[in-house]
């Protein structure tokens, strides 16, 4: 509706008056020294947040010489991307990258078609028992049995040394399950009302109008469960104990680590110099294996940053409605 | 629809129930290792189930590598054992179909019953195969390696299950008047909603509810491998053992004095998100604050693993400050400040912060732009200045939110997650490091001593519940709202 002439007259003798009052509010000392230790901690923070990333790249493209002697801090020299070739041409790393590639496009891919199906069937009012089961699902969020029987159960029904056991419990996700069904209410009844006049049944109405107006939400839960696929690696620790084939990315990365700090504090218990120098001359390949892991590793969340930015609000937001 | 029903048609539908339980028990039953019909002799695994014998001959034949070669069992008995355990699985299967057609209409029951008769048949069948296998096994000729044994109970449970199932579905279907002629295969939707949704709920069950089934281990006497009997029953003796025995006593102590210190860090510092949202809300240039934002929410995003390699890059005897401080002559060799003990709370609490607080803010930002700025504009023209303004309009505008976060903070404050302090655990450190999560994890998975691993997050989930319905309670009496 358009704005009357006196409401628009209105609005702009208020902006008037702020203005006015804004010119009048001066900058005291106090204030400008505020702004400086604000915009000094800021601009720490995050650099803080964005050094380590740039770090860790320029040792993986300078010469390994160089890294060695410690000589790579700010800018990177000689630069060359053999050790990222060298090592996906590594099996070990190579295997686990796949691992955690494919975990992460099916396991999302699977968790985002259940959610908004389950989404959705949680939203009909007809459904038997509709509360009851719907809270059967909401319920699983507040308690876990622990580790050990979690461990145990996995390994009762066959998921250990499984790549399925990546994949299958996180297909029925509650939380997320909880936001699609939140954002279906939103979505105005009637749409689904003609579908369903028109003799449509459950499943078209998903395929054909649910699933379509929900992308934004299905976006969202998307991008952080595949963050959360590659990322996690404790499930490979505990579930492929006899698989190392089946290690994720992330849980080779911590061997790696853990292995060269074992190293590292080895030397720290002094031993004869002959041994320290073999140990040196590994743990200093090492720093850059480690480091070009790490790089890998983390290439692929820093790729999807940008486009994920804008779901972020709308996540957590979502979150604290719920019912 | 339910006045036109006949008496027969009724009493079809109490049969109705006893089939459907029975094919109900033998789903649930084929998923339980201990009784595994299938389980005939030593060399098949004891946490094999049904289900699994028939899904993985890996696993099934894992142990009788040297019995093969030896020439104690014939590998064919081995396929025969697989096979029939796959077909009796699928066997139930079809009689689950049954299940869930017998809530259609009548010509869908009637469709229903033939798979409930079928599948109980397949399911024999199956069953019948094991058998064979086993008097194959039986016949070996060393009988005291190979240990053949017929696990009749668990073998019978299943034959009964499937003669009861056949027995009822073809009465029924006896029973059951023939629908008309143009009838088509039709249900309610309520019960259509309700299968539809019936996978995932059964999903949601086995990897949620089932697990408090393991709870069972705490109280038996149970080594890896082994199984569950009347004779290594000991009740609550782990649970005493915890108070009783000094070193174990000693270790939760410790244990949870680090764990509960990490908490209360965390709870302590819980308000820097909300300081972090206020202060930077009073940047003026949406440049700098569009920048603050975008990267100081990358390391919510990088695992604990990442976390960790980013400290050995930037912290550890040959990374970044120490080829800093050896390059320009400040130290004569590299410091690993990750070794060692000294601080190390802090420090945890530091990269949690670090990793966390731009995360975090969020959810304050967006609260933030949610205040009135008439409020703003109010207070300025009552001469207000800026701190007054942060103190009096926008921090408690921010409360109800931050009452939330630190009542779910304290709610959980027994699960600090092991991710952070498994990476950062090593031998100086594991002292102040070790919190209950990872304490499981180090006892249960990689000591092997499953009973009071178990015992030990038994009580650590029954206790978080408990302090959730309690903080619960107290956000529903102070602010008049539930929190979960």
């Amino acid at each position: 509706m358009a704005k009357t002439l006196q409401e628009k007259l209105d609005a702009k003798a208020e902006k008037e008056y702020y203005k006015k009052h804004k010119k009048s509010y001066k900058l005291t000392p106090g204030d400008i020294v505020f702004n400086i230790l604000n915009y000094a901690f800021f601009t720490i923070f995050t650099l803080s947040c964005i050094f380590p990333f740039y770090y860790l790249f320029i040792n993986t493209i300078s010469s390994n010489d160089l890294v060695s002697k410690g000589l790579i801090n700010f800018i990177p020299r000689g630069i060359n991307f053999d050790n990222y070739i060298s090592l996906l041409n590594a099996d070990e790393v190579g295997q686990a990258f796949l691992i955690s590639i494919g975990r992460t496009i099916l396991g999302t891919a699977l968790m985002v078609l259940a959610s908004a199906f389950v989404g959705y069937l949680v939203t009909k009012q007809q459904m038997w028992h509709r509360k009851f089961w719907y809270r059967f699902l909401v319920i699983t969020m507040y308690f876990n049995a622990g580790t050990i029987p979690w461990y145990l159960n996995m390994s009762m029904l066959g998921l250990t040394n499984n790549f399925m056991a990546y994949i299958i419990p996180g297909i029925v996700a509650p939380y997320n399950i909880i936001l699609v069904k939140t954002y279906i209410e939103s979505i105005p009844a009637e749409l689904e009302e003609s579908a369903f006049m028109d003799g449509a049944s459950y499943f078209t109405i998903f395929k054909k109008i649910i699933w379509p107006l929900c992308m934004p939400i299905l976006a969202t839960i998307a991008i952080f469960g595949a963050v959360g696929h590659w990322n996690s690696y404790t499930d490979s620790l505990i579930l492929m104990q006899n698989a190392p084939e089946l290690y994720t990315l992330q849980h080779r990365l911590y061997l790696y680590l853990t292995t060269t700090t074992n190293l590292g504090a080895l030397m720290n218990g002094g031993v004869s110099s002959s041994q320290a120098e073999a140990v040196m001359q590994t743990a200093l390949n090492a720093k850059v294996i480690k480091y070009t892991i790490s790089m890998v590793s983390v290439i692929p969340i820093l790729l999807v940053y940008p486009f994920m930015q804008r779901y972020f609000v709308k996540g957590i937001m979502l979150g604290a409605v719920k019912g | 629809m339910e006045k036109n029903k006949t008496g027969k048609e009724r009493i079809a539908g109490y049969i109705y129930y006893v089939a459907r339980i029975g094919v109900l028990l033998s789903i649930v039953m084929m998923f339980f290792p201990g009784l595994n019909p299938a389980k005939i002799c030593d060399f098949v695994n004891k946490t094999m189930s049904l289900f699994t014998s028939g899904i993985s001959y890996g696993s099934l034949t894992e142990q009788c590598v040297r019995a093969f070669n030896q020439g104690w069992i014939q590998e064919s008995s081995f396929i025969i054992l697989f096979i029939s355990s796959l077909i009796t699985w699928i066997g139930i299967a079809i009689t689950a179909v049954m299940g869930c057609m017998s809530i259609g209409n009548l010509k869908m029951k009637r469709l229903g019953n033939w798979f409930g008769i079928g599948g109980a048949l397949v399911q024999m069948l199956g069953l019948g195969g094991i058998y064979l296998a086993y008097t194959q096994v039986a016949a070996t000729t060393r009988p005291e390696k190979v240990m053949p044994n017929f696990p009749l109970q668990n073998w019978l449970f299943f034959f009964v299950i499937a003669v009861v199932v056949l027995v009822t579905t073809l009465v029924i279907q006896l029973m059951l008047p023939k629908p008309a002629e143009d009838a088509k295969y039709e249900m309610e939707s309520k019960f259509k909603l309700f299968l539809m949704f019936l996978p995932f709920a059964a999903l949601c069950f086995v990897f949620s509810y089932l697990p408090l089934y393991g709870w069972r281990y705490a109280f038996y006497d149970y080594q890896a491998g082994g199984t569950l009997s009347s004779e290594n029953f000991v009740g609550f003796q782990w649970f005493t053992m915890l108070f009783q025995n000094e070193a174990t006593r000693s270790d939760i102590v410790r244990v949870l004095r680090n764990t509960l210190v990490m908490s209360g860090l965390g709870i302590a510092t819980s308000w820097l998100p909300m300081a972090f949202a206020i202060f930077l809300s009073e940047i003026k240039s949406q440049r700098m604050k569009r920048f603050v934002q975008t990267f100081a929410t990358i390391p919510n995003f990088i695992s604990w693993v990442l976390v960790y390699a980013i400290a050995l890059a930037i912290f550890s005897s040959e990374g970044f400050i120490s080829s800093l401080m050896v390059n320009s002559g400040a130290w004569e060799a590299g410091k690993n400040m990750l070794m060692g003990d000294s601080g190390h709370w802090f420090k945890m609490l530091a990269w949690g912060t670090w990793k966390g607080v731009g995360w975090s803010a969020i959810i304050y930002i967006a609260g933030i732009a949610g205040i009135d700025q008439q409020l703003y504009e109010a207070a300025t023209v009552d001469g207000a200045g800026r701190f007054q303004k942060m103190w009096h309009i926008t921090l408690p505008g921010l409360i109800p939110t931050y009452m939330v976060m630190l009542l779910m903070a304290v709610a959980g404050c027994l699960s600090n997650g092991m991710d952070q302090y498994m990476v950062f655990d090593n031998a100086t450190n594991t002292n102040v490091n070790m919190v209950l999560d990872l304490y499981v994890y180090k006892l249960g998975i990689v000591n092997g001593a499953i009973p009071l691993s178990t015992m030990i997050g038994m009580v650590k989930s029954v206790v978080s519940v408990v302090l959730l319905f309690l903080a619960n309670t107290i956000s529903k009496l102070v602010r008049g709202e539930s929190i979960v």
